[in-house]
């Protein structure tokens, strides 16, 4: 079991701030996701989890006992390196032996448990291999096996899928996930993937530059981001923006771009003055819509299950909405959309979120 | 086009076949003059394949027995040292000790220089311009250390292996890290931490997992090391003259002042001075490969 809480931890290199006082309370059990572009200190705060940085300043506690001072092999924690890192001049086997060695385990118990963990990870005929003549899938199986089989308290990952090309990722997403559920054991993985961060999730940490965003289940991150990076960060394709400006009309609340108005229903109080608007492509409507924005599509693409349109409405950014993929449009048709149907995200200049339902403007 | 292409590869085909000729000659005289017998060191024009070859050049000087006097040209000293085999076992003793000391101490300098930055780039630099400091003005001086610590402290140096073992580690030192250094630097460094996240001590993790990567490096490193202390000749000239004289030094010998250059001696000698770095090169040759080619070669 792990549980593992950071308090106000900082990290800095060399003047520059990498992480700036993080507090976060890693449950045990969790699967955790640290997600940000890059840059944002998310892998600096998972190698000071590791102890392979010391922070400037902050408490780390593992299980209760303070993590300073400790080495990071005295932390029975598990990690996978982004490149995976395993010894190429040693035999997978010898790869996965080696924890167990450097533990001191009686040389038939390593013999069995690495023998069990290959089983595990479907690795057993690639024993006798070394690491460069496995696929990168396969090494990402010794590298999991590797860390597995010393049977850590937590396992850290960073970024182990960013190698691998898409279809593998995919399924090695559903062999972490399915590791996870198996083990329930703490789980802190790295990510600047945000789909990879929402699929495997139990929480998710956003993070820009040294700082905590929002802390949240996915759901909560998607649904009720708190503030414009969150936002826009999270969905494929991306929330669209649209700069414009709040004005308080008799009829409540609305928001005026390009010289036309969105009621601002379903939001609480607002403030007059200039906003930007978030709306989800999905709460784009195109179809059956009689009075709406007129708008030229300028592109499609087709993804099978649905369409994506970018549509041109007179101003710089182009508004991407989803469409049915039996939605009879071709590039420069003329069409109208409408915003009223879906939910609307509403920020201000500082890209802070405006009238959240449950916690309030901000 | 394609005659254009064909002259530059002619051209530099034709440049590297006159550089290997320059460099190979030197070496095909000398095992040449070691054949020859004393009539044809001098003949002019000269002879590049022996007329008569002989082995009494070899015979002569690598008799493993004392050599009765008058054995040979009668002017031949060969009194001034006992015979080529104990600068032989001193050229042993002194090169391989100094380069496996050299070696094994670059290796934990340069692992601190290049994961510790124990070293700044601008120290590592000027650590090689030592290098550049001719042998004689450094020679000197270390004779005079060398004679006072002899005489006020009674701490024998002079003419000693350890004397001549501690100078040439030092001089060779600076070479050691900066080609060792130049392969740790290769190694990712997520590689030793994850070992050092399994739980590997500094030192295990650089005897499991750095020294295994870096061994060719360490065997090239080796070889060049090697022939540096092992061709030395000017300090082993002014610092071990007398008991521990090694080859390049017991060569020297056989130019005597009277009787002039004893050639045909002296080649059978460096033919057999150079042979074991040949076999040293030509043993370690899959690891220079790798080790010369290090960074192009990985993955």
């Amino acid at each position: 079991m792990a549980l593992i809480t950071l308090a106000r931890l900082r990290k800095e290199f060399k003047g520059a701030v990498a992480v700036q006082g993080i507090d976060l309370e890693i449950k045990d059990g969790e699967f955790l996701v640290l997600v940000g572009p890059s840059g944002c200190g998310k892998t600096t705060t998972l190698r000071m989890i590791a102890g392979l940085e010391e922070p400037t300043s902050g408490e780390i506690t593992i299980d209760g006992r303070p993590a300073r001072g400790l080495d990071p092999g005295q932390r029975n924690l598990g990690m996978v390196f982004q490149n995976l890192a395993l010894f190429p001049h040693k035999a997978v086997a010898d790869n996965i032996a080696f924890g167990l060695r450097m533990k001191k385990v009686p040389p038939e118990e390593i013999r069995s448990r690495v023998a069990q963990v290959a089983r595990t990870m479907h690795i057993t005929h690639l024993l006798a291999k070394l690491p460069a003549h496995c696929s990168g899938g396969e090494a990402q199986r010794v590298a999991l096996a590797r860390t597995l089989v010393t049977n850590p308290t937590a396992f850290l990952l960073d970024e182990p899928l960013s190698n691998l090309d898409a279809m593998l990722r995919k399924e090695m997403r559903a062999e972490i996930d399915r590791l996870h559920s198996q083990l329930r054991q703490t789980f802190v993985y790295v990510t600047h993937d945000q789909e990879e961060a929402m699929t495997l999730a139990d929480r998710i940490v956003v993070m820009r530059e040294g700082v905590v965003e929002q802390v949240g289940t996915p759901m909560e991150i998607y649904h009720d981001p708190v503030n414009q990076f969150v936002a826009s960060f999270f969905g494929s394709p991306a929330m669209n923006l649209i700069d414009g400006e709040v004005r308080l009309t008799t009829g409540g609340p609305a928001f005026s771009f390009n010289g036309r108005e969105v009621p601002l229903t379903g939001l609480g109080r607002v403030p007059d003055g200039p906003a930007t608007l978030g709306v989800r492509p999905e709460a784009v409507r195109v179809e059956g819509v009689t009075d709406g924005y007129p708008a030229r599509v300028s592109l499609i693409e087709p993804l099978g299950k649905e369409t994506l349109l970018y549509l041109d409405y007179g101003t710089e950014r182009l508004l991407i909405a989803v469409a049915n993929s039996s939605v009879g449009v071709s590039e420069g048709t003329s069409l109208a959309f409408d915003l009223s149907g879906g939910r609307l995200f509403l920020f201000d200049t500082e890209g802070r979120r405006l009238g959240r339902s449950d916690a309030g403007s901000s | 086009m394609i005659t254009r292409q064909w002259a530059v590869t002619t051209l530099r085909y034709a440049l590297l076949i006159l550089w290997a000729g320059i460099s190979i000659f030197p070496i095909f005289w000398m095992v040449s003059t070691s054949l020859k017998s004393s009539a044809e060191w001098f003949a002019w024009p000269a002879h590049f394949i022996p007329n008569a070859p002989t082995l009494d050049n070899y015979r002569l000087v690598w008799s493993p027995f004392e050599q009765p006097e008058g054995f040979g040209r009668r002017d031949v000293q060969t009194s001034q040292i006992s015979s080529p085999w104990s600068a032989f076992r001193n050229s042993v003793v002194i090169a391989g000790t100094s380069t496996i000391l050299s070696v094994a101490i670059g290796l934990l300098l340069a692992y601190a220089a290049s994961r510790y930055q124990a070293l700044s780039e601008r120290r590592m630099f000027n650590l090689l311009m030592l290098r550049m400091v001719p042998a004689i003005t450094v020679a000197l001086p270390i004779l005079i250390y060398y004679r006072w610590w002899e005489e006020t402290l009674s701490l024998q140096f002079l003419d000693t292996f350890h004397g001549l073992i501690i100078l040439y580690v030092v001089t060779t030192l600076p070479y050691s890290l900066w080609m060792i250094k130049s392969f740790i630097d290769e190694i990712p460094l997520e590689i030793e931490e994850a070992a050092a996240v399994l739980g590997a001590s500094t030192l295990r993790t650089l005897w499991e997992v750095v020294l295994p990567l870096v061994r060719s490096g360490l065997v090239a490193t080796l070889l060049f090391v090697l022939i540096l202390t092992w061709s030395e000749y000017l300090l082993a000239l002014t610092l071990g003259f007398g008991d521990i004289a090694t080859l390049p030094v017991a060569m020297s010998r056989y130019e005597g002042a009277t009787e002039g250059r004893i050639y045909g001696h002296q080649a059978a000698l460096s033919v057999g001075v150079t042979f074991p770095l040949v076999i040293v090169g030509l043993a370690i040759h899959r690891h220079l490969v790798r080790g010369f080619s290090f960074g192009m070669m990985r993955r």
